[in-house]
């Protein structure tokens, strides 16, 4: 029996499978009912039956979803016209009282069936939304920990006096970190990919000096631009801004990551953050392959690449992950380019809260600025 | 006693990460205790005198902040967790319950040893320790109160002395934001960041070289500050 039921799963799917079980067990209900009703009408005489094979109706409709509803829908009125309905013992019906009960019957089945089907709908979505996200925790620890070991090991051996010694061996230990770092970027981007996709963006908002997010983007990235000219230009006294700091220099630091894998080997790369009106403006300059009009038009899509670049690796999620995380916080980005082979300038826009310019903003100091610590 | 060998002990359900910091710390004259679970590590802390703790947050046994709890509830032995990106909020709490340091995985043992290192400094100075605190060319003399950058004095106000004379205290050590609004304007200011970075900018701007670019103060984004030992001048 089991094995027989493992077969047509196999063959036809599960749906299939629960919608046949769905069918079935509104049989039975409409058997079962009818047979009360017919009881019950020994006793006493009941108007408006029909109401009662909306039962099996919503148990096909949770159970199976709107086709088994609509088949136990139209058993249903079948058996109340076959049975109850006058002339009796014939699916005609003779009294218009009872072709109205019909027909609202329908009507009621029908939606009654519908919003049944689109809860069980939403109730497996949860189901397949919880399963993904136990996936992603699990991924990501059953894949950071052992990377956190290789990283860990790898950081061990390169100050151990028996590497040092041979310079054959440097190069591997520094070569294995690397890597190591490269596949843990690439966890991360997954793992901010799925959670963008599943269950949105939560912003934890704070006061933050714009400089401070791009001094941190560059920080965390500096072994990859290591291979570039790297020009920092922060401008001075720029007004604070209220967003997530985290997600900005996440946003910021993939935009980095960009310039540096689509320009040459030390080209310069510009990182500058700036006001524009009640903006502020961060931005990575590069002065590699360039954007066509085309790719600057879908560069921000998720798993967008370009052709150009196929020999290029990439994911395609870097820079859509950091529009995501940017409009999360409020903000804009854009892509501009003089075209291909002429460089691009990707950037970051969001926008400065009213009073929060530097003077507007107060912390409070003593009033005598007299300076005890110079005394 | 402080001049031997200092003992760390490892708390950590990873084999493999409990092999390396080891490794990592006995290349560096430490003696290592390692516990799999926190449970075991609390006993070990019990046990044996202790000048470090490291544990990881994400022990299948129990919660990370219920060990650094109950080990403070009678120890002030530096502790640095270790924990994963993106959970500022918890690192903050965590430092608020008296940790000295945490540390993102992945790390390098570079990066944890020059936390464990400060740590360990703050922990053996106590009174009648370090008084003079050096960052580069900065130099803060907490019993003078006098700072100065390449010899030459510097004039603070009151608040931002305040400020700096804390993160000198924890040299090294990050200081989340909380616990320097407290310190400075006072419990009922703990959440108003924006103190900490205006005043932040005020500092960079008398004892950074490049105030955009800083190398001393450094910011913890999310977290908090970091006076940074090893400033390059």
């Amino acid at each position: 029996m089991s094995r027989q039921k493992g077969f047509v799963a196999r063959l036809f799917g599960a749906p299939l499978v629960a919608s046949l079980s769905a069918i079935g067990l509104s049989f039975i209900l409409v058997a079962l009912l009818t047979a009360g009703i017919a009881a019950t009408s020994l006793i006493t005489d009941l108007s408006h039956v029909t109401i009662i094979y909306l039962i099996p109706v919503l148990v096909a409709a949770i159970r199976g979803g709107i086709l088994p509803a609509l088949v136990a829908a139209l058993v249903g009125i079948s058996v109340a016209a076959f049975f109850f309905y006058p002339p009796i013992y014939d699916f005609r019906i003779r009294n218009p009282v009872h072709v109205v009960d019909l027909v609202l019957f329908i009507f009621v089945a029908v939606v009654t069936g519908h919003l049944a089907a689109s809860l069980r709908r939403a109730k497996m979505r949860e189901q397949a939304d919880a399963l993904r996200e136990a996936v992603i925790g699990s991924v990501s620890h059953e894949l950071r920990s052992p990377l956190s070991a290789i990283l860990g090991s790898a950081s061990v051996l390169a100050k151990a006096p028996e590497i040092l010694r041979d310079a054959r061996l440097g190069p591997l230990v520094s070569g294995l970190n690397e890597e190591a770092e490269r596949l843990n970027d690439l966890i991360q981007d997954l793992l901010d990919a799925s959670r963008i996709s599943s269950e949105g963006i939560q912003p934890h908002a704070e006061w933050v000096d714009p400089g401070d997010i791009v001094n941190a983007a560059v920080e965390r990235r500096l072994r990859l631009l290591a291979s570039h000219q790297l020009k920092l230009v922060v401008a001075d006294n720029l007004p604070l801004i209220y967003v997530d700091s985290i997600l900005i220099e996440r946003a910021l630091g993939h935009l980095i990551e960009n310039a540096v894998k689509y320009s040459a080997p030390s080209s310069p790369i510009e990182v500058s953050a700036g006001r524009v009106d009640r903006m502020i403006r961060f931005a990575v300059r590069d002065e590699g392959v360039g954007l066509s009009a085309d790719e600057r038009d879908h560069i921000w899509e998720r798993l967008y690449r370009s052709p150009r670049h196929a020999t290029i690796g990439g994911s395609g999620l870097g820079l859509w992950i950091a529009r995501a995380l940017v409009t999360a916080c409020g903000g804009e980005v854009a892509a501009v380019s003089a075209g291909v082979g002429r460089g691009t300038t990707l950037s970051i826009h969001l926008p400065v809260p009213p009073r929060a310019d530097y003077e507007q903003l107060r912390a409070p100091d003593e009033e005598s600025p007299a300076d005890r610590a110079s005394h | 006693m402080k001049n031997h060998q200092p003992t760390v002990l490892v708390i950590d359900d990873e084999p493999q990460i409990r092999r390396f910091l080891r490794a990592g710390f006995e290349l560096e004259q430490f003696s290592v205790l390692e516990a799999e679970t926190g449970e075991l590590g609390l006993r070990a802390a019990t046990l044996s005198p202790l000048d470090l703790i490291v544990v990881d947050l994400g022990l299948p046994d129990c919660d990370g902040a219920a060990i650094v709890e109950r080990v403070r509830s009678w120890s002030t032995v530096p502790i640095i967790v270790l924990s994963v990106r993106s959970r500022e909020e918890e690192k903050v709490r965590l430092l608020d319950l008296g940790v000295d340091d945490y540390i993102v995985k992945p790390f390098g043992m570079a990066e944890l040893l020059a936390r464990a290192r400060a740590a360990l400094r703050r922990h053996s100075g106590g009174a009648g320790g370090e008084h003079i605190v050096q960052a580069g060319p900065l130099l803060i003399d907490l019993a003078a109160r006098t700072v100065s950058v390449d010899g030459t004095r510097v004039q603070l106000s009151p608040k931002e002395y305040r400020l700096l004379q804390v993160l000198a205290q924890h040299a090294g050590n990050v200081v989340a934001h909380p616990q320097l609004l407290k310190e400075v304007w006072g419990a009922g200011h703990a959440h108003d960041t924006h103190y900490l970075r205006i005043f932040v900018r005020k500092l960079r701007h008398k004892i950074e070289q490049n105030p955009t670019q800083p190398r001393i103060l450094v910011t913890e984004l999310g977290v908090g500050y970091r006076l940074a030992q090893n400033a390059e001048r």
